[in-house]
């Protein structure tokens, strides 16, 4: 017998009919923690600032104006205008003259420009997918983790994510950066990945 | 080593219990401040109970939808009955992919199914990518905790372990520079590797996808770059769609650091795409029962197989907080080890675990399944005393007592002479060398009785 067909041998029990049913109950008007009050948009940047997710903010109010937004933000740091783009025609027609734009990204990257597919209130989380304008490496190799978010894509609830799992490879939620507690439980910042979270909210 | 004298070489370890109290104390404050936000907690933790109750009754239907769908997606799905088949699987995939080095993302169930150990046979390069993980393999030592493997660690001691066997170490002595120095070592290693192996915090049914959680972002630095992606994880490991993950993740990471969320959770579903940028050619999932269908079956530890593997139930456990993970000598410590390791590892060997407890109950309080953990431990001590595993001294000092506490006036008789028997040993309010109590008083003090017998006490009207 395949090592298969034990497992699920072993198992065999009666399906319940209305197993889905059962298990859309299960869920159905599930606990959530409270939310304070305030728009979606006060609401998610008030945890991107948080102790938690400890991400900086930038608003724009057109796409155009991202270059701009992202030139602040590297001068702030103190760093040379360069940046590694991804693949995405929306991201290269913005116009980046001025900055050093790489299309591949150094294992020790310094700054990563990614754009966002939704934001989640409830948790300051940004949501990405991969596809063909949108690998994923590059927003764990930088040091800087520039996210450009558009405010009508922000969500209330992590259930409002909206998310085809079926339909991309990799579906990823970033709240925060890359942390690590694992020497005496001391928190420590930009443990693997990026140590600085910067979100360019966009309208 | 027995179990007993694994908890004396604990106890007897100075540096041992003030690392635990550092990062099991800060977990325990945390955690308290992020349900203390979240009111509906009690009941979302009934509620993420039910959840898993519902999968594990209906495992092996919810298995074949997963195995439709991951397959759909293009991964390959491998099943595993025991620790070996799954590591031999592993190490056949690792061969055939002809990998030199593999990245690991901590997960327990590499660890349950003997992988460190496997991929060394087969002579390839392990680098272990979570930063307590990389300290535990520089160390050559095994983790003593599920979400800090390092936990028994003091930073003193990580210092001296990176300064001995990183390229280029860290020269202050601050915790932010030695990360600096693992992350240097461990980045070009990472990328690298030619297969990255990690576990699975979730088995999405509907999609056929995986999730993963870190906050180190190592899982996505271990698997997104190389060829082949193998994701090892237990059969128990089901939900049936997301908004059920979502449910269980809040709990999680609240659970376990406090967090209202991981800083990563991915979902992967099959290997890269045609028009990707990025991701492995390869997707294997394998599937691990090793002893899971038959606790499904065990009405005494089929609720064990709700675990999300939080850690809260150690970090919560007066005894944990003593004696640390190792001296349990499983794969998983504390209380939800103590009744994970007979179910995994034979009862006969560990039959101690189970009374390595106090039942107070603080494990099942803040499990956020709410797993009846004292009831499964006293579940696996009548066990032990019907297969007769208790020793002999055991079984004779509670034939013994049961003789007594039959009979009140020699229950009362005996009581009375021990309370004296004890005033005469102490001193100063404490006992120092107890006959027949050497497994307290070699370690501690015993409080000498005051007052008398509770039944003196209530004769005089003191107590009722």
């Amino acid at each position: 017998m395949s090592a298969r067909d034990a497992i699920l041998g072993a198992l065999r029990r009666p399906v319940p009919d209305d197993i889905a049913a059962q298990a859309a109950a299960l869920v159905q008007g599930n606990e959530r923690p409270p939310e304070p009050a305030g728009t979606l948009v006060e609401r998610f940047t008030a945890r991107l600032g948080g102790a938690s997710v400890a991400a900086t903010l930038d608003r724009v109010a057109a796409l155009h104006e991202i270059p701009a937004a992202v030139g602040r933000y590297l001068g702030e740091q103190g760093m040379t205008p360069a940046l590694y783009l991804p693949p995405d025609p929306l991201v290269a027609a913005l116009g980046w003259d001025g900055f050093a734009i790489t299309d591949v990204a150094l294992p020790d990257q310094p700054a990563a420009l990614a754009m966002a597919k939704a934001g989640v209130a409830e948790s300051g989380s940004l949501v990405f997918e991969t596809g063909p304008g949108a690998p994923m490496l590059p927003n764990f190799l930088t040091l800087h983790h520039i996210v450009v978010l558009h405010a009508d894509a922000l969500v209330d609830r992590l259930e409002d994510i909206p998310a085809n799992l079926s339909g991309t490879r990799a579906h990823y939620w970033v709240t925060g950066v890359s942390g690590t507690t694992d020497i005496e439980g001391q928190y420590v910042r930009g443990a693997h990945g990026p140590r600085f979270l910067h979100v360019v909210l966009v309208g | 080593m027995s179990f007993g004298q694994r908890v004396d070489l604990a106890l007897a370890d100075p540096i041992l219990k003030i690392a635990v109290e550092r990062t099991a104390g800060t977990a325990e404050a945390k955690r308290k401040i992020a349900v203390d936000a979240f009111p509906a907690f009690e009941d979302a933790r009934t509620r993420a109970a039910a959840i898993k109750d519902h999968v594990i009754a209906n495992l092996g239907h919810y298995l074949e939808i997963f195995e439709t769908n991951a397959v759909a997606a293009g991964a390959k799905v491998h099943w595993a009955r025991t620790a070996q088949e799954a590591s031999t699987i592993v190490i056949d995939l690792c061969r055939a992919a002809g990998a030199k080095s593999v990245a690991r993302s901590k997960s327990m169930l590499g660890e349950e199914i003997g992988l460190p150990h496997a991929l060394a046979e087969a002579g390839i390069t392990r680098v272990e990518t979570d930063l307590a993980e990389h300290i535990i393999q520089l160390a050559d030592e095994r983790p003593s905790h599920i979400v800090w493997p390092a936990m028994h660690k003091t930073r003193e001691q990580v210092s001296a372990l990176f300064k001995a066997k990183h390229r280029d170490p860290h020269v202050e002595e601050t915790i932010t520079a030695m990360a600096e120095s693992a992350r240097r070592h461990l980045r070009t290693e990472m990328l690298s590797a030619d297969v990255g192996i990690s576990g699975a915090n979730f088995l999405i049914a509907d999609s056929g996808s995986i999730c993963t959680v870190t906050n180190e972002g190592n899982a996505e630095l271990s698997v997104v770059p190389p060829r082949v992606h193998i994701v090892t994880a237990g059969i128990e490991k089901l939900v049936p769609s997301m908004p059920h993950a979502i449910h269980l993740l809040r709990l999680l990471a609240r659970s376990a650091t406090g967090a209202a969320l991981t800083q990563y959770t991915s979902f992967y579903t099959g290997p890269k795409r045609a028009d990707d940028r990025d991701g492995p050619e390869e997707m294997h999932i394998v599937l691990i029962d090793n002893g899971r269908s038959a606790m499904a079956a065990d009405a005494a530890l089929k609720e064990m197989l709700r675990c999300i593997r939080c850690g809260a139930c150690m970090n919560h456990c007066v005894v944990f907080r003593q004696v640390g993970g190792h001296a349990y000598g499983g794969t998983y410590p504390g209380p939800m080890g103590a009744v994970l390791t007979p179910a995994l590892d034979g009862l006969s060997a560990n039959r101690d675990l189970a009374h390595a407890c106090t039942m107070n109950g603080r494990c099942q309080e803040v499990c956020p399944v709410n797993i009846p953990l004292p009831t499964l431990l006293r579940g696996w001590r009548e066990r032990s005393w019907r297969e007769g595993l208790e020793p002999q001294t055991m079984r004779q000092g509670l034939g013994l007592w049961r003789r007594l506490v039959l009979r009140p006036w020699a229950y009362r008789i005996a009581s009375a002479n021990a309370v004296r028997a004890m005033r005469v040993l102490a001193r100063g309010g404490w006992i120092k060398r107890m006959p027949l109590a050497g497994a307290w008083t070699d370690h501690r003090d015993m409080p000498a009785p005051t007052g008398g017998t509770f039944m003196a006490q209530y004769a005089k009207g003191r107590r009722r």
